[in-house]
């Protein structure tokens, strides 16, 4: 299976402890893992060439490693590799992305049913900032949890400073543990995405930031015919629209295994149809869209149970996590309290992929 | 669930000597080309040479009568270059390169001088004189461009844990007991540094196979003795990238063959 020209979504991982504040980060270890952009390795042989679609993951959010990472923080890392070593036998038990991950291979299964020729599957990438030594102890846990049977290629990458695998350029999303995780489809793979500075761009909320609500909904409504420009996750959506849409050509549009949903805090009076226009005109089909007006996004996600939720403002992140949802913070645009010049130069969303 | 075996097969009389490095002149030198004095201009090799400068340096940092180093052996490999051995000798001089010994040979001896001077690695540009050396049991990489844009500052080992990539030298049997010794010896050089900031970085790549294949590889490794810092199981995706990223002075994969 190869990487090239597929489409990449890297999912990191950061523990979200139980008291509200989000763990410190070791300075070595960036667990904001990115999204690759396509590199053509090589010249593809057929005429159409095939697309993987490649998810990376991080290990800290496939698996529950928060006794290591707090043997490191208070201990260092010889003793944290130790550790792992020692206990190399014992599986880690599942992390926040772990239900999403077997919903990826729940859809490889069915797309291999019904194309069994195609390369258009999931393709997941463990990465770790893990020292190799690690690397048998989480070789021996995917084995144990029979996880990615049906991702032929799973790939495993440990390494530690991992930014330097990660090109500039991608968009990234740190992916937080709630407390309590609600129970989600292992059939179908839900996926909710907020609108503005996620999928589109945070031009929009740019204009809220600095002139307020008023002038906000004044100006969607003036804006209404002109698309938004996109966001960093435009082209996940796109891709998973992709894949729908194999389901469909086979008849299965009622219950297809892939269901993507729109959470956002515009309203469908006004501002959501700037939202709707701006996804039709890009030729991409959302299958609900909840238009909140500005309530919290919590109780609706906890009915949806959606594998994964993304957006730009913590404070959806937080009250999605509270109620259960597995969530991810995507660091770009207006909303972000500590804007690095760095970091946001990083994040550019690629336009053509 | 495996366990790993953490018991190594160094002898620690072995582990204390030197690890000697044989390099042909071809590879230090740029062939045909000469700076203003007369004196070689640096080639492929250059970069790994001070690499594993850099790597003395270290251990005799942490350990003054550090035992286990780098020894490095110039050898000339034809008759023409061995009319040259002063010229030889100032080039490695005016570079500030540190060669122990030179043994000026050619074309016909100079596998017997491999063989005499107990030398662990053979490094070469000619793919000749790499086959030589492997079949005498001598652990020969052929060096190529790729080499000449690695770091100075860290030696980078690169270890490919599928059988079925062969170095390009060719697979011999008695090279794999050299291959592992060295590695052994690698990994022990390694130990010698913490987690952070070594002179030495060890990675495994598996090309093909899936996680089995590199928890085998990784297995393996440990059973050398060696810890690698990196790995990746790539299952069937292009090397190309991750050679490109990592820079890796050579490559090795003798330990892992069949036989």
């Amino acid at each position: 299976m190869s990487l090239n020209n597929g489409q990449s979504l890297n999912v990191g991982g950061q523990d979200f402890t139980k008291n509200g504040g989000s763990s410190s980060r070791a300075p070595w270890e960036d667990a904001r893992t990115v999204l690759r952009p396509s590199t053509p390795t090589r010249k593809p042989k057929s005429p159409k060439p095939e697309n993987a679609i490649t998810i990376a993951v991080s290990s800290r959010v496939l698996f529950n490693m928060e006794k290591e990472q707090q043997i490191y923080e208070q201990q260092g890392m010889e003793e944290y590799i130790k550790y792992q070593v020692e206990h190399e036998t014992e599986p880690f038990s599942p992390g926040p992305a772990f239900s999403f991950v077997k919903a990826l291979e729940a859809v490889n299964a069915k797309l291999r049913e019904l194309y069994p020729e195609s390369e258009e599957l999931f393709d997941v990438v463990l990465m770790t900032n893990n020292h190799a030594n690690v690397g048998l102890r989480l070789i021996n846990t995917i084995n144990h949890h029979h996880l990615c049977n049906q991702c032929p290629c799973i790939q495993l990458i440990f390494k530690d400073n991992l930014c330097q695998i990660c090109e500039p350029g991608i968009a990234a999303a740190i992916m937080f543990t709630p407390e309590k995780m609600k129970e989600v489809s292992d059939t179908q793979l839900r996926v909710a995405f907020d609108g503005d500075a996620v999928l589109f761009s945070d031009e929009s909320e740019r204009i809220c930031k600095a002139h307020g609500l008023d002038k906000f909904f004044e100006h969607e409504k003036a804006h209404e015919n002109k698309p938004l420009d996109h966001g960093p996750l435009k082209g996940f959506l796109e891709v998973l629209g992709k894949l729908q849409k194999k389901f469909y050509g086979k008849g299965q549009r009622m219950d297809c295994p892939i269901r993507t949903y729109l959470v956002t805090a515009r309203s469908a009076a006004s501002s959501g149809t700037r939202a709707l226009k701006t996804l039709r005109s890009w030729g991409l089909e959302i299958d609900e869209a909840l238009f909140l007006a500005g309530a919290p996004k919590g109780p609706m996600l906890e009915k949806i149970r959606p594998h994964i939720f993304f957006d730009d403002q913590m404070f959806h992140v937080e009250g999605a996590a509270e109620m259960g949802t597995v969530a991810c913070h995507v660091p770009y645009g207006i909303a972000q309290r500590v804007v690095k010049k760095g970091t946001k130069d990083k994040e550019t969303p690629n336009a053509s992929k | 669930m495996v366990s790993t075996d953490q018991k190594t097969d160094v002898k620690e009389k072995e582990a204390d000597c030197p690890v000697v490095v044989a390099v042909t002149s071809h590879a230090v030198f740029e062939s045909g080309a000469e700076d203003p004095d007369g004196l070689y201009v640096g080639g492929i090799a250059f970069p790994l040479l001070q690499a594993l400068q850099k790597v003395n340096e270290r251990l005799l940092k942490e350990n003054p009568a550090e035992s286990l180093l780098f020894d490095v052996i110039l050898i000339t490999t034809e008759s023409q270059q061995q009319q040259e051995s002063s010229r030889i000798t100032e080039s490695i001089r005016h570079h500030g390169l540190k060669v122990s010994r030179f043994c000026f040979s050619n074309e016909e001896d100079f596998m017997e001088n491999l063989l005499n001077n107990n030398v662990h690695l053979f490094l070469t540009t000619n793919r000749n004189e790499a086959l030589q050396g492997s079949q005498k049991g001598v652990l020969s990489v052929l060096l190529d461009e790729h080499t000449a844009s690695c770091p100075t500052e860290q030696l980078r080992v690169l270890f490919c844990g599928d059988a079925v990539v062969q170095s390009e030298a060719g697979p011999a049997l008695a090279s794999k007991q050299a291959a592992q010794s060295f590695s052994a010896q690698i990994g022990k050089m390694r130990g010698r540094f913490g987690p952070f900031d070594s002179p030495i970085s060890i990675a495994l790549v598996t090309s093909r196979g899936g996680r089995e294949s590199c928890g085998d590889a990784l297995r393996t490794l440990r059973s050398l003795g060696v810890n690698a810092d990196e790995a990746y199981c790539l299952a069937g995706v292009p090397r190309g990238p991750i050679k490109r990223l990592l820079r890796p002075h050579f490559l090795l994969s003798e330990c892992f063959s069949s036989n």
